[in-house]
């Protein structure tokens, strides 16, 4: 992955010695065509491409704004209901992830989606405790969390 | 029995690095715009208070081994030294100097010894301010 990124930018800087072209426009030509050679020789790479970190990354973004937005809806229902019939609720959430930045993006991608608030994460970092607005079944909510974010950190931080 | 502050700990230390840009951003800033060595001390001191608040004081200081007293020294020996150099020349007490030089990267900038001063203040600010806190924190 580092390895990939560093390369790219040799191989641009390169590029620019053999255009004799030292401008943003020589660096950017030099990037396109490194990117082009890495993907032509990425059966020699140990690790996969790092664009695929890249996409994946995009892609967790786009997944984070489309269920910020159903999520502001639901909550905005909750409170123009007429009545309070919401069922708040604890619920503890079991994780895979490991490293402690995936655990913090996790909790900080479920906290900033409205109804749900991440309050604590247990000693060992398995367990993390979520607090949700209005909540009909638990299952549903934890299995609604892996699939969309979970699985999208772990597309990430995939060697 | 500790808790478990994986949160915390690990968004500190990524703020850290922004308030610490932007403190030096500030300073630098100071003679055109708002901004100055006491904001940007201020702000400097506020970065390694955070970090002591997401760690503690024994971490931070294996981290960043600075005696704040000789910090305080330093910027008051500066300040002193940027005011009192110009009698040496015949001129009188706190005359300040500068001059525009072409720098390699960053083009046509001047250069002024009230900048000097400035970091003179940024230390004497960032090594009071730790000293208070370092002080206060430990006593048990």
């Amino acid at each position: 992955m580092a390895f990939q990124v560093m390369l790219n930018f040799i191989l641009a800087l390169v590029w620019m010695f053999l255009s004799s072209n030292f401008t943003a426009a020589g660096f950017l030509v030099g990037f396109i065509l490194g990117v082009i050679l890495i993907i032509i020789m990425r059966r020699f790479f140990t690790t996969r491409l790092y664009l695929a970190r890249v996409w994946a990354i995009i892609k967790l973004t786009l997944i984070f704004l489309k269920e910020l937005i159903l999520a502001n809806i639901q909550v905005l229902k909750v409170v123009l209901r007429p009545e309070l019939d919401m069922q708040p609720a604890f619920f503890a959430y079991p994780t895979v992830l490991t490293r402690d930045w995936e655990i913090t993006l996790l909790s900080s991608l479920i906290t900033l989606t409205p109804g749900t608030v991440v309050v604590h994460v247990s000693d060992d970092a398995k367990v993390l405790y979520v607090h949700a607005i209005d909540i009909g079944d638990v299952d549903e909510a934890i299995a609604a969390i892996r699939d969309s974010f979970e699985k999208a950190i772990l597309e990430v931080s995939k060697s | 029995m500790r808790t478990n502050d994986v949160i915390l700990q690990f968004t500190a230390k990524i703020v850290f690095f922004i308030i610490f840009f932007f403190s030096i951003h500030i300073f630098m800033a100071g003679h055109y715009t708002p901004g100055g060595g006491f904001v940007g001390g201020l702000l400097t001191a506020s970065a390694i208070v955070l970090l002591v608040l997401a760690f503690d004081l024994k971490t931070v200081r294996s981290v960043l081994p600075i005696n704040y007293t000789y910090l305080t020294a330093i910027g008051l020996l500066l300040a002193l030294g940027t005011a009192a150099f110009p009698m040496l020349l015949g001129k009188p007490f706190f005359t300040h100097f500068f001059d525009y030089y072409n720098l390699p990267l960053l083009g046509k900038q001047s250069l002024h010894t009230a900048m000097l001063f400035d970091g003179g203040v940024y230390c004497v600010v960032v090594g009071v301010t730790m000293t208070i806190i370092q002080t206060i924190g430990e006593d048990e």
